[in-house]
């Protein structure tokens, strides 16, 4: 019993002790951890508030100090739209047309596609699926040898798709699209019980009708999704629209911005940033509404891998 | 099950529209196969054919239902993925390039439409007409009391006669007196223009006729001449013979005509980079550094996603931190770099004068190979690690919390369980999607040519290569920068090099990704 208090007092003191240091290395801790993600913040966001800020910058010179330059105007933007050389709405027009009816034609094809290798049985449709996903792996920009003469000699016979024309682009947008999209929809029709289209085609409906009534109305988030990403790959490409177009007037807008940096010796940031802004809003606004989607898709990917 | 209700409702009224299109697009393929075959591109025209033969196949016959959903799809990834893939291999093998972009049948066309003016020769006396838009027209009159004939640029040469609306009377020489739309030249006008004239090639090829001097004009011939049986072309002036070497018609004495044509060369690019040190050494570099730069960049932006999914936990305000943190993912890549290189210009930028003013100086970010490589994978981290972020958060999610029960028991602290729990289990979640990133950064075109080309440039190098160059923007270099230099074939043999590369890491891949789907 004499040795209870010692006992105790020699448990406290320790324990106190441990409490405060561990709550100083919370602290610490805690500290360190901001700095970090002040830090990778930084990192993160300067480019992006320097681009807005050089955007608005009349001076077009980035060596301000500030980023918020001082009489901020529109100026910029402006000449941006009215510049005798360069036709920046037409790029942008163009780069609408071009990724618009890629994803129209790919959302089309793809939920084709997809409801066919989920609803029919044939033969080999297993290796059918596994050839979709190979031949997919390989980017176009390694064929872009071949692109360019393969299209060169379509061009020869039929100018709407050959080189230097929006036909050829949508055309390699469109069948580069397909491969993993269509194993997309098909999964996601997977999960729609057959049930559903059975009752549809005893009561008479034909594959069209069952596909047309009972099953799109189902997947429209699927096809958003695949008409999303497919609209921003085909936008934000550069090398094979680089590769393809040739004329001024058909630039799309990604080979037109490059085109800033590339032509004049002493590039003009301001019109450069001015660019950038206006380019990305686009794909921003589509992007952040359909975010939970595609991160969705991405984080599915990589659990069931 | 189909055949059966599709058999039910087949009727050639419901069968009308279809066979409509179907047809149609038959006629067009057909129009398309032969132009192609007629000018001898063989390889196209065999996979349009192929293709052409399959659309009929599925969409004329009732039975094939479930090709018919698939079509389309599978006809566009024929002949835009499939096809370009072969045709990589095909053009490889050949010497296509600059000077030798034609088939033999089209380069022999421009070879043959050459003409010459011959000493002996059908010969004109002529007169000069010119219109109100500045065109000039001979009228020819032939040796052999032949009626006259009027000969335009470019349009064939049409025998009129007088007086009938377009060709008025003929004077005492026999030359019309008015011709519709046309003036009459006085030999006076003419003397001063007679330069002029005598480079005018008037009529339709092959019917053509110049004039040689103030009183007579003659017919030209063709210069060169094909000898199908022997494969060679002769020069029909001179007589010399040309026989084809590696794609050119070359003479004895070693004269070369313009254009080549595309011939196959066997294995010899493949020769060139494995055999010729002058190749081999340098692209060994660029594909040494192309891996260096793929393993660095997934590293790094996994390294940074991790910190970003782990670190900040528990911190009060983690998801602004996040938002904030997630910035740069929507941004096209075009853009981002095109920002980054900006930041980085060494008297405009805005990085290299706070660099200075904070350690003294700033490195040659464009010029340094190792600094421009340096600034290649932080700008890649930058772009990519939001994306690893994302795919490491959804991993950590599917990890239950029982497995660190015991770990606590065992009394391991924050890091221990990092390292020995956490760690191991993502990494063999992630590896099917580590090495598709490491597949995309072998190949990550845009960042490395938008960046700086590829440079600075490697000095003493048969062809352009620069020091940051990884084999595609090679590839682009060879092929697309200098259409003077261009050489198709050397650009399509290291393709085939990175298609056996990305097929061994989708192998691979595919491996991984099943081991881990049977646990």
């Amino acid at each position: 019993m004499t040795t209870s208090p010692g006992q105790t007092t020699e448990q406290t003191i320790p324990g106190s002790g441990l409490l405060q240091t561990r709550r100083q290395r919370r602290l610490i801790s805690r500290g360190i951890r901001y700095f970090i993600a002040l830090i990778l913040i930084i990192f993160a966001v300067a480019p992006v508030l320097w681009v807005i800020g050089a955007s608005l910058n009349p001076a077009k010179s980035l060596v301000g100090g500030t980023i918020w330059p001082k009489n901020a105007s529109l100026i910029n933007f402006d000449q941006l739209f009215n510049h005798p050389q360069y036709d920046f709405e037409g790029w942008l027009l163009n780069s609408f047309k071009v990724s618009g009816i890629s994803t129209i034609l790919t959302v089309l094809i793809t939920i084709s596609a997809g409801y066919a290798l989920s609803r029919f049985r044939f033969k080999g449709k297993e290796h059918f699926q596994t050839a979709i996903l190979i031949i997919n792996v390989f980017p176009a920009i390694l064929a872009m040898v071949a692109l360019r003469s393969m299209f060169q000699q379509i061009g020869l016979f039929i100018e709407q798709i050959g080189l230097d024309s929006h036909g050829a682009l949508i055309l390699i947008y469109t069948s580069g699209a397909m491969g993993i999209n269509v194993l997309m929809v098909k999964a996601f029709i997977d999960t729609i019980p057959l049930d559903i289209d059975e009752s549809a085609r005893v009561e008479g409906a034909s594959h069209f009708q069952t596909f047309r009534y009972i099953i799109f109305p189902m997947i429209i988030p699927m096809t958003i999704t695949v008409g999303v990403l497919t609209f921003m790959v085909s936008y934000a490409d550069f090398i094979i629209a680089r590769v393809i177009i040739q004329s001024m007037d058909k630039l799309t807008v990604m080979v037109g911005l490059n085109l800033f940096t590339t032509i004049r010796f002493d590039v003009d940031f301001g019109m450069l940033t001015a660019g950038a802004i206006i380019a990305a809003i686009p794909i921003i606004l589509i992007y952040i509404p359909l975010q939970k989607y595609v991160i969705g898709g991405l984080t599915a990917g990589a659990v069931r891998a | 099950m189909d055949t059966k209700t599709n058999k039910a409702r087949f009727s050639f009224f419901s069968f009308l529209p279809n066979l409509l299109i179907v047809g149609t697009f038959l006629v067009f393929m057909i129009w398309l196969i032969t132009q192609m075959l007629h000018d001898g591109l063989y390889p196209i025209a065999a996979a349009v054919s192929a293709v052409a033969v399959f659309v009929v196949l599925v969409y004329l016959r009732p039975r094939f239902t479930p090709m018919r959903w698939l079509g389309v799809g599978i006809a566009m990834v024929l002949l835009f993925t499939l096809y370009p893939i072969i045709y990589t291999v095909v053009i490889s093998t050949t010497n296509m390039g600059a000077g030798h972009l034609r088939t033999k049948q089209q380069a022999l066309d421009v070879i043959e439409s050459l003409t010459y003016l011959p000493e002996g020769g059908e010969t004109f006396e002529w007169a000069a007409y010119l219109d109100v838009q500045g065109d000039y027209a001979l009228w020819l009159i032939p040796g052999n009391e032949a009626p006259g004939m009027l000969a335009k640029p470019d349009e064939p040469i049409d025998a009129l006669s007088p007086g009938d609306g377009v060709v008025g009377e003929l004077d005492d020489d026999g030359y019309p007196t008015s011709i519709e739309g046309y003036q009459r030249l006085e030999r006076k006008d003419v003397i001063p223009i007679l330069d002029t004239l005598g480079e005018i090639t008037f009529g339709e090829a092959p019917d053509t006729v110049r004039i040689r001097s103030l009183s007579s004009a003659a017919s030209l011939q063709a210069l060169y001449k094909y000898d199908e049986e022997m494969d060679t072309v002769i020069n029909q002036q001179t007589g010399d013979v040309y026989q084809p070497v590696d794609g050119t018609f070359t003479s004895e004495s070693g004269e070369e005509l313009i254009p080549g044509y595309i011939t196959s060369i066997g294995l010899h690019h493949f020769e060139l980079f494995l055999g010729n040190p002058g190749y081999r050494d340098p692209l060994g570099r660029i594909f040494l550094w192309s891996l260096t730069f793929a393993v660095l960049s997934v590293a790094l932006s996994w390294a940074v996603g991790l910190i970003v999914t782990i670190m900040f936990d528990d911190l009060p305000g983690k998801r602004y931190i996040r938002a904030l943190l997630i910035i740069p993912w929507p941004i096209p890549v075009l853009i981002s770099v095109l920002i980054w290189r900006s930041l980085l210009q060494p008297d405009v930028g805005v990085i290299p004068p706070i660099l200075r003013s904070i350690i003294g100086s700033s490195p040659a970010w464009f010029q340094d190979p190792f600094w421009t490589r340096f600034a290649l994978v932080l700008v890649n981290v930058w772009l990519s690690y939001p994306y690893f972020y994302v795919i490491t958060a959804g991993a950590l999610r599917s990890i239950p919390e029982e497995i660190y029960a015991a770990a606590v028991v065992d009394g391991a602290d924050a890091w221990k369980k990092f390292r020995y729990i956490t760690f191991p289990l993502l990494l063999r979640i992630l590896t099917p999607l580590l090495i598709a990133s490491f597949t995309f950064n072998f190949n990550n075109f845009n960042l490395i040519y938008i960046f700086n080309q590829g440079n600075p440039p490697m000095p003493g190098t048969i062809v352009p290569m620069g020091y940051t160059d990884i084999l595609i923007s090679f590839v682009f270099k060879l092929a697309f920068v200098n259409s003077n230099v261009a050489n198709y074939g050397l650009a399509a043999a290291i393709t085939i090099i990175l298609f056996l590369f990305v097929s061994v890491m989708v192998i691979v891949q595919v491996r991984s990704t099943k081991i881990f789907a049977e646990e």
